[in-house]
């Protein structure tokens, strides 16, 4: 089943816990904080496409999804053509100036094996960071809309509170 | 490669995080969450935890012990054996002490080492003859600590977090937690207000991160937050919206308190702070009528001249309201490090003992001798800022610093420098050479937090054992063994027969009885900690005066308190507010964290926020650089134009040299040098 990081900007603090995390478990950080000066802000990283661009256009298939639905990278079979980095319609994809291959977040594909959360997730304070199957995060989310429905819904008509709100 | 995870306790904010170090043959590699542990932060960390090994290995480390050679302040310096320097510092205190007296040594404590450290630091100097000793709390909590002590008779942060997420509405005044303890702020508050409905009012001129999720921002001109609350007091009791049966039985002093309120209107406030009477009426209401309240305080209250009045005024609100000992309540102020608490129950002030029993409290000065087996010295020491003067009067001879930085962290720096130069010996012991150990006689390379057992005290009272975690890079040794070295050579050794840090926490446990049951035992088997008062292995307190308040008679005293303007406020000569206050990504002085990697990519370098009206009037685009002329000097910022500060008010990130700028008026009570204001003009740097 595919997973991915949702991003709750109305959660975000710009703390850049995220990108710090990252950093430190991949030498460069592959996801990047965002501030608008309306104080809003947004972590933004790969989003592991569905259909990925960047896959489909790779020439030597050095992009593919792992069992979690990762888009991940095989550096050996990378030769750096950048047309990924052309593809990807987040600009996620960026050379590795030394290797002169790509780079991109691959949702901890070794700390996933290891069973741990990406590193940018386990950080983020706020939990405007969460990683899991959409169908469980909407769940969490509609979950605790029916709680308090059916929280009101024992003090009055369901339908009513509903209509009120 | 032998890998091994140890749990250690964040070393920089007091939230109290904890996580692991992953250690490979003594070699500190990356950190690691914690899952599993039942912590306060629930495997969270912000920038600076999740970085903070990198500072560990900087090649700035000291590794050996140092000797002056060039000027002071220049920083020159030749290596010499720990023998060396542990017997020069020793016959240099002794000489200044027959000389002048002990009262010509003072020392300085630290709230970045473990209690352990401190206490041991604070026996020294007694055992030395002089209640010198000190710690930076003087210059964030202590006007909160003498508030809220007159008031209620305890400082502390007066419930669990837990119980914030059941608050109706939540106070953050002078306080912007989202950046200054992020952890704590998007586990306990930003869930309680975007998931379970609570309100939020915003006391601060910026508009914070902080205040970007609030309900009502109140924008007043720094330090005069003391003008809101005690309209807000107004607005409390003439409306009666006050808790009648709570303040009958649990307090007393509410006629004394009415009539003195009476002329402090919203209307008058408005006219002092800038903030309009209908904002300050409303959030009064909504404060009084919302059933279970949070009001967290911090450095926007306490660094002013009036800020021991301030937070008098706001606890008295707390009681008003009658919210203490309810759960779904919080009320304090937060310490900026992780053992601020911590090393302030050590004893590590002039006036008070181990425990915080004042000096005169002559049933404990005798208990605590008795452990000792030596005298207490009886005339109460001087404090942090008047240490300064007493050096630049040639009463001070000897300072002696463990782990703090005062050349970078007390206000009007040139004045300090000042001082430095002329003090006849001063010793630092530091990981890094600070701003102040350049101008030190000897400096003595200490082990970081990760690279010694110890223990620490959040803000939340809770007490916790953090582990080594990595070797000492060179000779550093841990703090509380370099005190116990020098005490040995100074011929004190009887007093100080400690092999480890365990030796050090029993005697804690014996002296302090609020700390008895906080045992290394208990410690080591239950990483979550205690919370103080334990005063047995089996016991902690997670709420404080559920019964009463702990004033001599149970009753909160209502203390009646009058305006008092901030200590410098502008004029025409200077007239824009002048405030600073604390990014995410750096802590205090940035001894540590400008040796970050991560942290100083992303928080480089200071600037000025300026509001873009004013930026407008004066010709000043976003990026300009601007002078920012104070009475004491003037420093060149980057302008950064925002609608985000209020106009008349500039503010700067004080991390770095911020310092300089500020004045060291006093509050009269606490002697809390007014770190957070200050009058100033600016002009554009032309060319
Ligand atoms: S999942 Fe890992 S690689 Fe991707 S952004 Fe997060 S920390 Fe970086
Ligand atoms: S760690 Fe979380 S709160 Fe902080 S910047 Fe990243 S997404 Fe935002
Ligand atoms: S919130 Fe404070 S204690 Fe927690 S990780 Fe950040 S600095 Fe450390």
């Amino acid at each position: 089943m595919s997973k991915k990081i949702f991003i709750d900007f109305k959660r975000c603090i710009a703390c850049k816990a995220c990108e710090v995390a990252c950093e430190m478990e991949h030498g460069e950080a592959r996801i990047r904080v965002f501030e608008f000066p309306d104080l809003t802000s947004v972590a933004f990283n790969c989003r592991h496409c569905e259909k990925a661009p960047c896959m489909e256009v790779c020439p030597v298939n050095a992009l593919s999804k792992d069992d979690d639905g990762a888009v991940v990278l095989d550096p050996l079979k990378c030769i750096g053509c950048l047309m990924c980095a052309v593809a990807c319609p987040f600009g996620i994809p960026k050379i590795d100036e030394y290797n002169k291959i790509m780079d991109k977040c691959d949702l901890c594909a070794h700390r996933r094996a290891e069973g741990k959360l990406p590193a940018c997730v386990s950080a983020c304070p706020t939990e405007a960071l969460k990683y899991g199957d959409i169908n469980d995060v909407l769940w969490a989310r509609e979950g605790k809309i029916v709680a308090e429905l059916k929280d009101i819904g024992d003090r009055t008509n369901v339908l009513e509170a509903y209509l009120i709100r | 490669m032998a890998e091994k995870l140890v749990p250690v306790v964040c070393p920089w904010c007091s939230v109290g995080c904890r996580f692991y170090i992953v250690n490979v043959n003594g070699y500190p590699k990356k950190i690691e969450f914690d899952y599993e542990h039942d912590t306060r932060n629930h495997g969270k960390l912000c920038p600076k935890g999740v970085s903070s090994f990198q500072y560990l290995r900087h090649p700035d480390r000291l590794k050996k012990p140092l000797k002056r050679v060039g000027e002071r302040g220049e920083g020159k310096f030749v290596e010499i054996s720990w023998e060396e320097a542990i017997r020069e510092i020793a016959q240099r205190l002794k000489e200044i002490k027959e000389k002048y007296g002990p009262e010509a040594l003072a020392f300085l404590g630290s709230e970045r080492c473990s209690i352990e450290e401190n206490y041991v630091l604070q026996k020294l100097a007694r055992a030395l003859g002089t209640n010198n000793i000190e710690y930076v709390c003087r210059m964030c909590q202590s006007t909160a600590v003498a508030g809220k002590g007159m008031v209620l008779g305890h400082p502390g942060l007066t419930n669990p977090f837990e119980d914030i997420l059941k608050a109706k509405v939540i106070v953050l005044w002078g306080y912007n937690p989202a950046a200054t303890n992020p952890v704590f702020f998007g586990q306990y508050i930003e869930k309680a207000i975007l998931d379970n409905g609570a309100k939020l009012i915003v006391i601060d001129p910026r508009k914070t991160k902080t205040a970007k999720y609030a309900d009502m921002h109140l924008q007043p001109y720094p330090g005069t937050d003391l003008a809101i609350a005690l309209a807000m007091l107004n607005v409390i009791i003439t409306q009666e919206l006050y808790d009648k049966d709570f303040v009958a039985e649990r307090a007393e002093g509410f006629e004394e308190l009415a009539k003195t309120v009476e002329k402090y209107t919203p209307e008058w406030a408005e006219k002092v702070s800038g903030v309009p009477a209908e904002l300050i009426r409303k959030a009064a209401i909504t404060f009084a009528t919302a059933g279970t309240a949070a009001l967290l305080t911090n450095e926007g209250v306490n660094q002013h001249a009036n800020g021991t009045r301030t937070v008098m005024a706001l606890t008295e609100m707390m009681v008003l309201c009658g919210y203490f000992g309810k759960e779904g309540v919080m009320s304090g102020a937060i310490p900026g490090a992780h053992n601020g608490m911590g090393a302030g129950l050590m004893g590590v002030e002039p006036e008070s003992l181990p425990g915080k029993f004042p000096l005169h409290a002559e049933e404990h000065r005798r208990r605590i001798e008795e452990v000792w087996g030596f005298k207490i010295p009886e005339k109460p020491g001087i404090t942090y800022v008047e240490m300064i003067d007493a050096i630049l009067e040639g009463k001070l001879k000897a300072l002696y610093v463990m782990g703090t930085n005062p050349a970078k962290a007390l206000p009007n720096l040139k004045k300090v420098e000042e001082a430095f130069k002329n003090i006849e010996f001063l010793v630092v012991q530091d990981i890094f050479l600070s701003e102040t150990a350049k101008y030190a006689d000897i400096v003595l390379p200490a082990a970081a937090w990760f690279e010694k057992d110890g223990t620490a005290i959040s803000f939340e009272r809770r007490v916790q054992r953090s582990f080594k975690a990595a070797d000492a890079p060179g000779e550093a040794k841990p703090d509380w063994e370099i005190i116990v070295m020098l005490a040995k050579e100074l011929g004190l050794g009887e007093y100080f027969n400690y092999s480890d840090v365990d030796d050090i926490l029993r005697e804690i446990n014996r002296t302090i009885p609020p700390l008895a049951g906080a045992t290394p035992e208990r410690l080591k088997k239950n990483l979550k900690g205690c919370m103080v008062p334990c005063p047995d292995e089996n016991t902690e307190v997670p709420r404080l005066f559920v019964q009463g308040f702990l004033t001599p008679n149970g009753k909160a005293q209502l203390i009646p308190v009058e305006y008092k303007e901030p200590g410098e406020v502008p004029d025409e000569e200077y007239p824009f507010w002048l405030t600073n206050y604390r990014l995410v990504g750096h802590f205090h002085t940035g001894t540590m964290s400008h040796r970050s990697k991560s942290l100083s990519k992303r928080w480089p370098e200071e600037y000025i926020e300026i509001n873009e009206n004013d930026a407008k009037r004066l010709g000043i685009k976003d990026g300009d650089l601007v002078r920012v002329e104070t009475r004491r000097t003037a420093l060149v910022f980057k302008a950064k134009v925002t609608p985000h500060i209020r106009e008349g008010v500039v503010a700067a990130p004080w991390h770095w040299d911020f310092n300089y700028l500020t004045t060291d008026v006093l509050d009269e009570y606490a002697k809390m040098p007014e770190l957070k204001t200050a009058a100033c003009r600016i002009s554009k740097v032309e060319g």
